[in-house]
């Protein structure tokens, strides 16, 4: 240790610490430009000069070592002079619009000036002439504003050893670029934007920035995305290494059933991976599939979180994703658990709406039954009707009970034999029941469960099978991957269409459709359908499916205040999932309608969370299964990096999938899951980056 | 036997004796004697705890580069130099850095550098990747060779009005080494003296880039600090602030003064940042490059106060001053002046008085050789009046 005096105060520093971090970090503020914590000094801007006695002139703060009984001033007469004419040095280069700068208000060097104090006007003042260069991907180098400050250079081959940036001259003017001004995807940069993280300037800018977003959120768009916030990026990274193990343990901190999830995630993730603008998106999904169909010894077991019993008594009404992970935290957190499930097995969507061909029916089982080993009691073929009554035996109630019926359309034919419904269909299709359907099917609806009673119509021998919706196709809402493949499959597939009316006497012969000119809202919100004249189509078909919704089996009798006569209303969807009944919660599906499995799956931890407070716990259901340290910032050179493509997964072709139940999708295999991990841009590490210090920091401290 | 198989057949302690002994110095911008030079940069590279590499080089600073005379002269001295001084040093590697522009010389040394296991590079030297190693002159190389073959001979090496290099005795007063009759000023390394300060010796001044160059009547100090600053702004790597942004405004300054739009601010601005360059740059680009100007404005102020107030090069170099003019009373209206014009910036026609456009013209003075009656002249001083429009020969008085 080091005692050093920086302006009468005395500071016990490490030896040979770097004298302007620790005047930093100890609510002393020097200038500073060029200097960054994360990045070896330079000593090149000369704002950060300080006096050292018995020394004769300044010396850079950021390259001088902490050496016991150095005494050190910040301000003199001759330190202002020198800062003031190196801050008029750097702006003679710079331009002077700051109100147009996206940076303005974040810059670096516009409070280094609100510092110092404006500049004099003596010197001759250039425009350095560069073109803003907007054609890479996710960043924009705007080097008309650029004050060499060397960051940029630094954090790229110091920190991250990518060594894409460097220092060129053009004519007489330095800057920072490429070599030979290459596109950013062809000099190998790996895109970690650690460059724009520590631009002081509006010189090298996010593309994705926005104020609308929390600057996390922004920067690791996956994880943000995520309802349940998974960790994405530090289990792709430990993916990356080979360590499963390790990977499945970061997942199973937020989500209790990835293995499920692993198969059939809608993965929003994926659609903000910032690989979108380079190549392909992450394959999270399957990379997070591979992890839990390696996690065989359950190593997390070991770490995971169980609190003594409460003595309290909970009842989750529902054993779909909602209830399960609800139940799950819940009696991690000491809670008595039992889940009243009304079907013959736990799993709900997944068990009885998702077909079997997309998520084998024995990895529910697997996941509901280390459900059951944390100590959850699950009792099937227990329907609720009065579920206010539960609070006589039970402290609390959860609502999980999802969307399980169908919604059907009004137009005429609606009832006609030969007229079903998602929901039923599906269940009875899972359950291996007579489903009612005929030879030929036609499937109104876009989405997801569209596609699944579309292929699982095929599966059941159906001879045709149309669907029709009315999005757009762009605009459809099922998955790309999940449309190719019902097409493969032989699913004739009609967007833009109005359903007309169902055709029939006395069973369905058809639908009458035609074809959308315009689908918008109008001011009032309300749907508006403008058609084309003279489109009319008919399809010949002796059954419909309706895929147009779902909504929970819940009428006023169940004695909850609920929205559109089935939706239960809570008090607030996401801090306070209690219903009009005190002491009965809601989660899922059947207060938000029909979303996503894992968005249930987040609803089911924060319903865990509130119950957990509301029956005295502190609410905090986070757990840390892994001991993780933090990412290497140094990544590296890989040549061609931006350009990767998604290693695809093993898919059988439709004329062995189309006729059967199995698992068609089998993942990324064992030779290819490492290299898919490792394309992850590792958006996370820039977050490792410290924020600059500067002067309205130690501003705002002395006013307080 | 060459020096360097010498140097080693001696053994590294008598080497450094051998250096000590010559009382070889460090040549260039850090002129010091060697034997402190090799422990300044051993101390530096213990106290960091990193093996110390030995870089020979030019000074960053060098844009006249008369040093590179001996590598292409005597390349064998320098690369056996280098690899003593590594011997020297304890060093590990050796690595001779030539300019970035100099690819075919490098290209050239590469044989006989790999033979000696120097490494040849082609860059600007990153002083801060460099402050543990020892950084060696060039010139300072070739010395260590002759010591080693026994050829050495004490001095600094210059090349006095663009001569060839040659040893001139370091306590030698520049006076006696130089010829100043005629002398209005002396460049000495990096900076202008008068001269009467050439009584100071050669070693005192140190033509730290082998320049010793006399400057007379025809020479304009502030246009030759003005190219000369110029050369700088376009070597500098513009890492840093003080070297890159003060060059551009030293340089901004000294054009303007020679285009005739100076300010007498300029001179206390350019002591101003040229000073702050000499002691906020890490490496001589900056340290060095300032002192052209400080010294040529604040010794040859005289003339820049000509070229500020009194709008005249009193060398007649700076063009922005000089006027071409036909001589109304004298011109015949041939034409001959016209045809030669490049810039096509003379108006007349046959037995008309012939006018120079003097915005458009470029004061090449291919009119003024051109003309037969010699009437087209050069001057720094007043023009007569002339003619405003075309006039007739011989018209041009009575129509006044």
């Amino acid at each position: 240790m080091a005692v050093i005096t920086i302006d009468g105060v005395k500071l016990n520093v490490p030896d040979g610490a770097n004298v302007l971090d620790c005047a930093l970090e100890n609510g002393i503020y020097i200038p500073h430009l060029c200097h960054h914590k994360d990045l070896n000094p330079l000593g090149s801007c000369r704002m950060c000069i300080v006096e050292v006695e018995g020394q004769e002139g300044v010396v850079t703060s950021c390259t001088l070592k902490a050496k016991d009984g150095l005494v050190i001033r910040t301000q003199s007469d001759e330190i202002k002079r020198l800062r003031m004419l190196a801050l008029e040095l750097l702006l003679a280069g710079h331009p002077e619009d700051c109100s147009t700068c996206p940076k303005y208000g974040n810059c670096e060097l516009q409070m280094l000036i609100q510092y110092i104090g404006p500049k004099t006007g003596r010197l001759k003042m250039r425009v350095k002439g560069f073109k803003e260069n907007t054609a890479n991907p996710l960043l924009v180098h705007d080097m008309n504003r650029c004050v060499l400050c060397g960051r940029c250079v630094r954090a790229c081959n110091e920190l991250r050893g990518v060594k894409v940036l460097d220092y060129h001259k053009r004519g007489m003017e330095t800057y920072v670029g490429t070599l030979h001004d290459k596109l950013l995807a062809d000099a190998n940069c790996r895109f970690c934007q650690a460059c724009a993280e520590v631009c002081p300037t509006g010189t090298i800018r996010d593309k994705l920035a926005t104020t609308e977003k929390k600057r996390e959120d922004y920067i690791v768009p996956c994880k943000a995305e995520c309802p349940a916030h998974a960790e994405i990026p530090r289990y792709l990274r430990a993916a990356k290494e080979g360590d499963m193990e390790k990977a499945i343990a970061i997942i199973r901190e937020k989500l209790p059933i990835p293995r499920i999830l692993g198969y059939i995630c809608t993965q929003a993730c994926a659609t903000q991976c910032k690989r979108n603008c380079l190549s392909d998106p992450m394959s999270i999904r399957l990379i997070k599939r591979y992890a839990a169909d390696k996690d065989i010894e359950h190593k997390w077991r070991a770490r995971s979180k169980q609190l003594p019993d409460t003595g309290k008594k909970v009842c989750v009404v529902g054993a779909g994703p909602a209830g399960l992970s609800a139940a799950y935290y819940l009696r991690k957190q000491g809670h008595d658990v039992t889940i009243k499930e009304a079907l013959p097995t736990a799993g709900g969507t997944t068990a009885y709406g998702i077909p079997a061909y997309r998520l084998p029916r024995d990895v529910i089982a697997e996941e509901v039954k280390i459900i059951e080993e944390q100590g959850v009691k699950i009792e099937c073929n227990t329907k609720v009707t009065k579920p206010a009554e539960l609070l006589n035996e039970y402290d609390a109630v959860l609502m999980a009970v999802g969307g399980t019926v169908g919604v059907r359309l009004g137009m005429p034919g609606n009832d006609l034999p030969g007229v079903l419904l998602n929901a039923d269909f599906l269940r009875n299709c899972s359950m291996g029941k007579e489903t009612g359907m005929g030879k030929h099917v036609i499937v109104l609806g876009g989405g997801n469960v569209a596609f699944d009673c579309a292929r699982s119509a095929v599966r059941l021998g159906a001879e045709s099978v149309h669907l029709a919706c009315l999005e757009a196709r762009e605009k459809m809402t099922a998955d790309d991957e999940e449309i190719e493949q019902a097409q493969e499959e032989g699913v004739v597939v009609h967007p833009g269409q109005t359903f007309e009316r169902i055709t029939g006497e006395d069973h369905v012969t058809g639908v009458d459709f035609m074809k959308v000119k315009a689908f918008y809202f109008d001011e009032n919100r309300r749907a508006v359908i403008e058609k084309e004249e003279g489109s009319e189509l008919h399809i010949e078909g002796d059954t419909v499916i309706f895929a147009t919704g779902q909504k929970p089996d819940l009428n006023e009798e169940s004695g909850f205040k609920l929205f559109r006569g089935a939706w239960i209303v809570v008090n607030d969807n996401t801090n306070d999932k209690q219903t009009s009944i005190p002491g009965i919660f809601a989660a899922g599906d059947c207060v938000y309608g029909t979303k996503s499995v894992v968005m249930a799956v987040q609803s089911g931890r924060e319903a865990a969370s509130q119950i957990d407070k509301y029956l005295g716990g502190d609410g905090d259901i986070s757990e840390v299964l892994v001991d993780d340290k933090p990412g290497d910032p140094y990544i590296g050179v890989i040549e061609g990096f931006a350009n990767e493509k998604a290693c695809q997964p093993k898919i059988d072709p439709a004329e062995e999938r189309k006729d059967n139940f199995r698992l068609f999708d089998h993942g990324i295999c064992d030779e290819d899951i490492c290299k898919e991990a490792g394309r992850c841009l590792q958006c996370d590490l820039r977050l490792q980056i410290h924020r600059p210090h500067t002067w309205g920091d130690y501003a705002d401290s002395k006013e307080a | 036997m060459s020096a360097y198989a010498n140097a080693k057949a001696l053994g590294r302690d008598a080497v450094l004796d051998k250096i000590a002994a010559l009382d070889l110095y460090e040549s260039g911008v850090y002129r010091e004697k060697m034997t402190d030079h090799i422990a300044k940069a051993k101390a530096a590279a213990e106290e960091e705890g990193v093996q110390l590499d030995v870089v020979a080089a030019l000074n960053n600073a060098d844009t006249d580069m008369v040093y590179l005379q001996l590598l292409r002269e005597v390349p064998e001295k320098v690369l056996e130099g280098c690899a003593i001084a590594a011997l020297a040093a304890g060093a590990q590697k050796a690595v001779l850095t030539v300019p970035e522009k100099e690819g075919e010389l490098a290209a050239s040394l590469r044989e006989k550098a790999e033979e000696l296991g120097v490494e040849v590079v082609c860059e600007f030297i990153n002083i801060r990747k460099n402050q543990t190693n020892l950084l060696v002159h060039l010139a300072s190389c070739a010395d260590l060779a002759d010591a080693f073959a026994d050829s050495y001979e004490p001095g600094i090496c210059v090349s006095i009005n663009g001569e060839p290099l040659k040893k001139v005795p370091a306590d030698a007063k520049v006076s006696d080494v130089v010829d100043l009759t005629g002398a209005k000023a002396v460049q000495v390394g990096y900076a202008y003296y008068t001269p009467e300060e050439c009584s100071a010796t050669v070693g005192e001044l140190n033509p730290a880039n082998g320049v010793i160059r006399v400057l007379t009547d025809k020479n304009c100090i502030v246009d030759d600090a003005a190219k000369k600053t110029l050369a700088c702004k376009a070597q500098s790597c513009g890492k840093c602030v003080f070297c890159r942004e003060g060059l551009i405004q030293l340089e901004f300054m000294q054009n303007e003064v020679t285009q005739g739009r100076g300010k007498m601010e300029f001179l206390d601005l350019t002591s101003e940042i040229g000073e702050a360059m000499c002691y906020s740059t890490p490496c001589s680009m900056g340290q060095q490059s300032a002192k052209i100007s400080l010294s040529a404005m604040s010794k040859f102020a005289g003339e820049y106060e000509a070229h500020i107030k009194k709008k005249n090069c009193p060398a007649g170099v700076c063009q922005a001053f000089v006027m071409i003019y036909i001589d109304p009373t004298a011109c015949t209206g041939c034409g001959d002046c016209m045809d030669v014009c490049p810039k096509d910036c003379i108006e007349g026609k046959p037995k008309f008085i012939h006018m120079i456009d003097e915005f458009e013209c470029d004061r090449c003075g291919k009119c003024v050789e051109a003309c037969e009656e010699e009437c087209i002249h050069i001057t720094t001083g007043k023009v007569p009046k002339l003619p405003d429009r075309l006039t007739k020969v011989g018209k041009f008085k009575k129509r006044r």
